[in-house]
């Protein structure tokens, strides 16, 4: 090969390839994929995060926690079997995520269904227990880092406990006259995660992914 | 004009004025190759001591594991392609670098940049986008400083005084184009003007998996065609087929990223791509090895000898081995079992430390010399180096697979509860921070011995250590295939 131009043509039309081919036709294909309204109620899903939780989702960013959490359910695994959801995840289920992290490592467990996971527990419980995993994970048996830097811990007012202080007991607890309050960061990732949860059955994507009626099966 | 034996006074003229930019992007690179490994080492305690510095918000983990990687890709791994790129083109083009001065200015404001994008990303900026974590304001810097860099590795070329265009050319030049193209397509596509939904997710997997086999390995292989011939004294074994290999090479990496997708909510036929591209492997895998093996052939014995040939050697068989485990880990069963496991990360680290990294040392092993007049002050740390480097990287890759597929194993296995993964995995785990300590010691032998040798206030008293042997040869720029 001596001819400088022919290299560089030959390398733009792979670029230009890679980039038609792996981008731009996905996009063409389901960029416009929006929300499902269901056919009975008139309801919309997914709906999108709510203001608390989208503010949740930048302190999911900011702290990496895509590092080691994925969020995506997958078939064929043992996803469904260790209950991180109920179904699948589709395409449909991130089209209003305004940021869109799958992850790549499971050193923690998904989180795609984190929401929906402890089942039909008041929401002020499920709070509770995502700020212990958070703050001291050891007090409710979990391995992962503490992020103790998203609590303050101070003084209690005589007579006015907080009523967002964590009831923490063991050697998570705070030191006598000392409770342990969520910050506004730590409300705000709490809300995103409960907001995590793909429940709605699409009824197309359920069509789609429904295994074909046996008397077809290698009808062709 | 094209003599492949170009005259040994014409070289060092060429030599000297690649000599500033090419020592202080080299400088720059050790500096954060030494801090990307002190970071790596930090991230990788952490995942068996979950409360190693979680106290400390900046090296939280979901902040340190990225920060380090970033800083390893683009502090390390940038600094050094910079630098022996442009090093590589002056000398294969027979041109010199001219008005290098403004390689100096680029490569200051690269290196803000990377400063800016590592603290952001400690400091909670982070997009959170894989090896796209640098917050926002540091991305036009970043493109800025490439542009500025890139543009004289490609006028060097265009002003090159040589009728062949020999292989190592090829990949530096397509290392050089790919990189702003993935880099601004997906910072538009991300961050600009964001793409909706898990298309978010194909970008990225472009992106990354780009870096790697467009950027970081073709890197790798254009510093291996150039030094074996050149150390050896003889032609690259079957030269005719190289076209072939880089041609087939080039365009199985630009379909590639879909094997980072397999199961993922995306449209099917973008995993299989990629898995399909996987399979075309093998044949530029085959092309390499009898170009590059074939070339050492049974010298085995005198390449060992050379601390740059035996680095470039690990560098071969790491990209040998990085193809193989590709293609066997791409296939959807296997990937299954294997994705979102600790061995993905080890296939990423083969191709940036084994493949590209190594062969790095290898040319500064080579280089610094030329360019400072004086020889490297301790073998002994060389040797220290190479051994650290090689059972390092060796004992990392084995960890990160072995333990990935037991990893993946038990997180398909539902009768194991998820809270005993983390333990079962622990041994692997600290098998791999064992392996970064080794690595990091490498590192600091390289460091001392490399501002030993390029700082201007040693008089070059030190003794003269000849370890890199083999005498200056003309290189033999593929001219015999060329015939």
């Amino acid at each position: 090969m001596k001819n400088g131009l022919l290299i560089f043509v030959g390398l733009f039309t792979l670029a230009a390839l890679s980039w038609a081919v792996m981008l731009l036709a996905p996009h063409r294909q389901y960029g416009g994929l929006g929300p499902a309204v269901d056919p009975v109620e008139g309801s919309v899903h997914p709906y999108g995060t709510s203001g608390l939780a989208a503010q949740g989702r930048l302190v999911y960013q900011d702290l990496g926690c895509a590092t080691c959490h994925t969020q995506q359910v997958r078939l064929g695994t043992a996803d469904l079997e260790r209950k991180w959801g109920a179904r699948p995840s589709y395409a449909r289920d991130y089209v209003k995520d305004g940021v869109v992290l799958l992850g790549s490592s499971r050193l923690g467990p998904d989180l795609r269904n984190v929401g929906a996971r402890l089942g039909d527990v008041p929401a002020a419980e499920y709070a509770e227990w995502f700020h212990k995993v958070l703050y001291a994970p050891s007090s409710v048996a979990a391995r992962k880092p503490a992020h103790p830097f998203l609590y303050d811990v101070r003084p209690v007012n005589p007579g006015q406990a907080s009523h967002k202080a964590l009831r923490l007991t063991g050697s998570a607890a705070p030191a006598a006259g000392f409770e342990v309050v969520p910050t506004p960061r730590a409300e705000a990732l709490v809300a995103y995660l409960t907001s995590l949860k793909d429940t709605y059955e699409y009824p197309d994507e359920t069509k789609r992914n429904a295994p074909p009626p046996a008397d077809q099966k290698g009808g062709h | 004009m094209n003599s492949p034996v170009s005259s040994r006074a014409e070289q060092e003229q060429i030599d000297a004025t690649t000599k500033w930019p090419v020592l202080a992007f080299l400088g720059s690179a050790v500096f954060w190759l030494v801090v990307g490994g002190v970071f790596q080492l930090g991230a990788s305690i952490q995942t068996h001591s979950p409360t190693f510095l979680a106290e400390c918000e900046w090296f939280a983990h979901g902040r340190l594991a990225p920060a380090a990687l970033d800083v390893l890709v683009y502090g390390w791994g940038f600094n050094a392609a910079f630098a022996v790129s442009l090093w590589l083109m002056a000398r294969l083009s027979l041109a010199s670098l001219r008005h290098g001065g403004w390689l100096l200015i680029a490569g200051k404001f690269w290196n803000i940049g990377v400063f800016l994008g590592v603290v952001g990303v400690l400091g909670g900026w982070s997009t959170s986008y894989e090896l796209l974590e640098f917050p926002r304001f540091t991305v036009l810097l970043l493109i800025a400083a490439y542009a500025m860099i890139a543009v004289w590795v490609v006028t060097t070329f265009s002003l090159r005084n040589t009728e062949n265009v020999f292989a190592s050319q090829w990949y530096l030049l397509a290392a050089a184009f790919f990189f702003p193209w993935l880099y601004s397509i997906a910072q538009v596509m991300l961050l600009k003007a964001p793409v909706a939904g898990t298309l978010q997710a194909i970008v990225d997997a472009w992106y990354v998996s780009g870096i790697y086999t467009l950027w970081f390995i073709p890197l790798g292989l254009a510093i291996a065609y150039y030094f074996l011939p050149k150390l050896l004294g003889r032609p690259i074994n079957l030269y005719y087929t190289a076209p072939l290999g880089f041609w087939w090479l080039i365009s199985c990496g630009v379909l590639l990223g879909g094997i980072r997708l397999i199961n993922a909510p995306v449209p099917v036929w973008v995993p299989t791509l990629g898995i399909a591209s996987a399979l075309l492997l093998p044949l530029p895998l085959v092309v390499v090895a009898l170009n590059l093996l074939g070339t050492i052939g049974r010298d085995a014995g005198r390449a060992a000898a050379s601390p740059t040939l035996s680095f470039i050697g690990l560098s071969i068989v790491s990209f040998l081995a990085w193809g193989v485990l590709t293609i066997v880990t791409s296939a959807r069963g296997v990937a299954t079992t294997f994705q979102f496991t600790l061995g993905p990360a080890g296939l990423d680290w083969l191709a940036l430390y084994g493949v590209f990294s190594t062969a790095a040392f290898g040319a500064a092993y080579f280089i610094v010399p030329r360019l400072t007049g004086r020889e490297w002050a301790s073998p002994a740390l060389v040797r220290a180096h190479f051994w650290s480097a090689a059972l390092g990287l060796g004992l990392f890759t084995v960890a990160s697979l072995v333990g990935g597929f037991k990893q993946g194993a038990l997180l398909n296995d539902p009768s194991v509860p998820f809270g005993d993964i983390g333990p079962a995995l622990a041994p692997w785990l600290a098998a791999r921070s064992v392996a970064l300590i080794l690595g990091a010691i490498g590192h600091l032998a390289f460091a001392v011995n490399f501002f030993w040798a390029a700082c201007p206030v040693n008089s070059g008293k030190c003794r003269p250590a000849v370890v890199s042997a083999p005498p200056d040869l003309p290189a033999p720029v593929g001219s015999e295939a060329h015939a």
